[in-house]
């Protein structure tokens, strides 16, 4: 019988009586939604939102990744040192955190909550977009000092590995922040 | 690339009748090239991601309770949201942080599990584009269930983000909307956790919980490509290490919940949450601290709280007492938060009459419930029913006066309700009339 629903089915039962109960569920909070008047709508949002996100952000993100990947491996990493410590993630870190607070906080940042934003709090709320510069300032100022200061690290080791006669214990040890000389 | 490429483990795996029957582009495995992909980096994230929803659910539950929603009209929800919603206790007056609590707790933990949620998302999108779509009677309704896991967590998560920042750009009232696709959600969260916790444990079990974090990049290898997981089949040389990426992922979620954290704690931390909807404060006065809803916003004028202001008290007798008569009467002070829905909160000290002072007044000591209208003329909270327990409570006021002077018009001149750990908006500003029910 179980061996029945497994070939029929494509799974256990207690899966099925799990997905039953899921869909149970989330039919419940449907019909309860579907007696509002704007139900449509909302129906409309939730499908959105999983399109926007499949369809719209995660191309584009990933597609200005592989731009950045393909155009930076080449051309910027052409000395030594620079192969050693590769600038992509000095770029992408800092892109991806501003990118993701604008996400997350646009609307005060570009001020379209402006006109309930003042009228419920008082407040004027033209401060955000200056704070967010200076937080996209502060993430790539943070990000290039840490990568000149591992710029400075490979080419130190490189001299002291020329002095030593080129002997290397650690190949690869300064790859990566905070795996570098205990020195520094 | 210039550097020589690591000996990375290429499977030989039968491919069943690929690449001719699939179509070209994402549903082939060999599209997706990211050698960080794989059930390990997914297992990770989403142990990181599921107890931060679960708390973000309950929490989130809990506010509903808060609103007493089986009084009068305090439900938000369409025809009054009574069925199987979870309103089975009165919520209580103690502590009196509760509410600023797990109405902090709930916007923080889900501004901490956006940047894991998008990133859990990330590691898991070749399994959207999966071919052939549909493998069985399972396989079709699993696929439809993650179709209602991803619908469900972008439109909660972003309707709620929205709302802490006062952007309604949709048509739709928020919260039937935030509550009942948190339903949908969670249904389809539970199954989904039900179902990968096997997968999640074999893969720990494989490659160790923490192991893979311990790779530098030099040492990063992608994990197995086994057919129908997210590991890629032709990797690309990795250009980070897994535990740089989620240390990424990490900074950006703690980043994201101190800006939420801030707001609800407040103190020095407030001005430090720099994004923060309520990070700043109008003035350093008596009355300086943050406001809901301003006069104008609800089409209040001066004159409406002017000296013609009454109090209208209903009960066994109906009273009706000036602001001079209200403050001939016992005052009383108390610390006590307002907590907003939006996530924030602020302490500060009232002053002003007992609620069962002015119920003993109405005729109704010991009251069961009261009405409290406000002068507004519309909006969903211009009226609240409190319930016996706050009424009773000896911190619960109508306060006349915060920090040693009178209210301000924006924070409800010339009376306002204060009860101990209720939601902001049952803290009803301008009362025009309090109608008290007899025990
Ligand atoms: C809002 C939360 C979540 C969303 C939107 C989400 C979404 C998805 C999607 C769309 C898939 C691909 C479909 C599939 O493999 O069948 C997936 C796979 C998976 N998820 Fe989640 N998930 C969430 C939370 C979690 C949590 C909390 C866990 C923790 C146990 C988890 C563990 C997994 C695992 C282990 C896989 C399979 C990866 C593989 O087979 O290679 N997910 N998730």
């Amino acid at each position: 019988m179980i061996a029945r629903v497994r070939t029929l089915y494509g799974a256990s039962p207690l899966h099925l009586l799990a997905v039953i109960a899921s869909f149970a569920i989330a039919g419940y909070a449907f019909f309860r939604l579907a007696g509002t008047p704007t139900a449509l709508q909302t129906f409309i949002w939730f499908a959105g939102a999983a399109v926007a996100h499949d369809l719209i952000a995660f191309p584009l993100y990933s597609g200005l990744n592989l731009i950045a990947r393909r155009s930076l491996a080449g051309p910027l990493d052409n000395r030594e040192e620079d192969r050693r410590v590769p600038v992509v993630n000095h770029l992408r870190i800092p892109v991806f955190l501003s990118a993701l607070s604008l996400l997350l906080f646009f609307p005060e940042i570009l001020g379209l909550n402006s006109s309930n934003y003042a009228d419920d709090t008082g407040l004027g709320g033209d401060v955000f977009l200056t704070r967010w510069i200076g937080l996209c300032a502060a993430l790539f100022l943070g990000s290039a000092v840490v990568y000149a200061v591992r710029l400075r690290r490979v080419a130190r080791d490189e001299d002291e590995e020329e002095e030593d006669g080129g002997s290397d214990d650690r190949p690869g040890a300064a790859t990566e922040a905070g795996s570098g000389t205990d020195d520094a | 690339m210039r550097l020589p490429r690591p000996n990375l483990p290429r499977p030989k795996l039968p491919k069943p009748g690929f690449p001719a029957d699939h179509p070209p582009g994402p549903t082939r495995p060999s599209f997706w090239r990211s050698p960080l992909r794989g059930p390990w980096l997914t297992s990770i994230l989403g142990s990181a991601l599921a107890p931060l929803i679960l708390v973000c659910a309950f929490t989130g539950f809990l506010s509903q309770a808060a609103y007493n929603p089986a009084l009068g009209n305090n439900s938000l929800l369409p025809g009054g949201g009574l069925g199987v919603d979870l309103y089975f206790f009165s919520w209580p007056t103690s502590p009196s942080f509760l509410y600023a609590l797990t109405q902090g707790v709930h916007v923080t933990s889900g501004l901490l599990a956006i940047p894991i949620l998008l990133a859990k998302l990330w590691s898991v999108m070749p399994k959207l584009f999966e071919w052939p779509p549909i493998r069985s009677i399972a396989h079709a309704l699993e696929r439809a269930s993650l179709a209602l896991l991803v619908g469900g967590s972008i439109f909660v998560f972003f309707t709620g983000l929205l709302n802490i920042q006062v952007f309604y750009p949709w048509p739709f009232r928020f919260l039937p909307a935030h509550y009942y696709g948190a339903f949908v959600f969670m249904a389809a969260f539970l199954l989904h956790i039900g179902l990968k916790i096997p997968v999640a444990r074999r893969t720990f079990r494989e490659q160790g919980v923490l192991r893979p974090l311990r790779a530098d990049l030099e040492h990063t290898e992608p994990e197995p490509y086994v057919e129908g997981h997210v590991a890629p089949l032709e990797p690309d040389r990795p250009t980070i290490s897994r535990r740089a990426m989620l240390a990424t992922v990490g900074a950006a979620s703690l980043g994201a919940g101190f800006i939420a954290a801030s707001q609800s704690i407040g103190g020095p931390l407030r001005s430090l949450g720099l994004l923060a909807p309520r990070s700043t404060q109008l003035n350093d006065g008596p009355n300086g601290f943050q406001i809901n809803k301003t006069l104008a916003k609800v089409n209040l004028t001066r004159d409406d709280i002017g000296p013609n202001w009454r109090l209208v008290l209903q009960g066994g007798e109906e009273r009706i007492l000036s602001r001079e008569e209200l403050l001939a009467m016992p005052q009383h002070t108390y610390d006590l938060p307002i907590a907003c829905v939006e996530g924030w909160s602020t302490t500060q000290s009232w002053t002003g009459v007992r609620l069962r002072d002015l119920a003993t007044l109405a005729g109704a000591p010991g009251a069961s419930q009261v009405l409290v209208e406000s002068l507004q003329k519309g909006g969903a909270l211009r009226e609240v029913t409190l319930s016996s327990g706050q009424i009773a409570d000896e911190r619960s006021l109508l306060a006349l006066r915060v920090n040693g002077v009178d209210l301000s018009p924006d924070h409800g001149y010339p009376a306002r309700v204060i009860v101990p750990a209720a939601p902001g908006v049952h803290q009803t500003k301008w009362v025009g009339a309090m109608k008290f029910e007899a025990a």
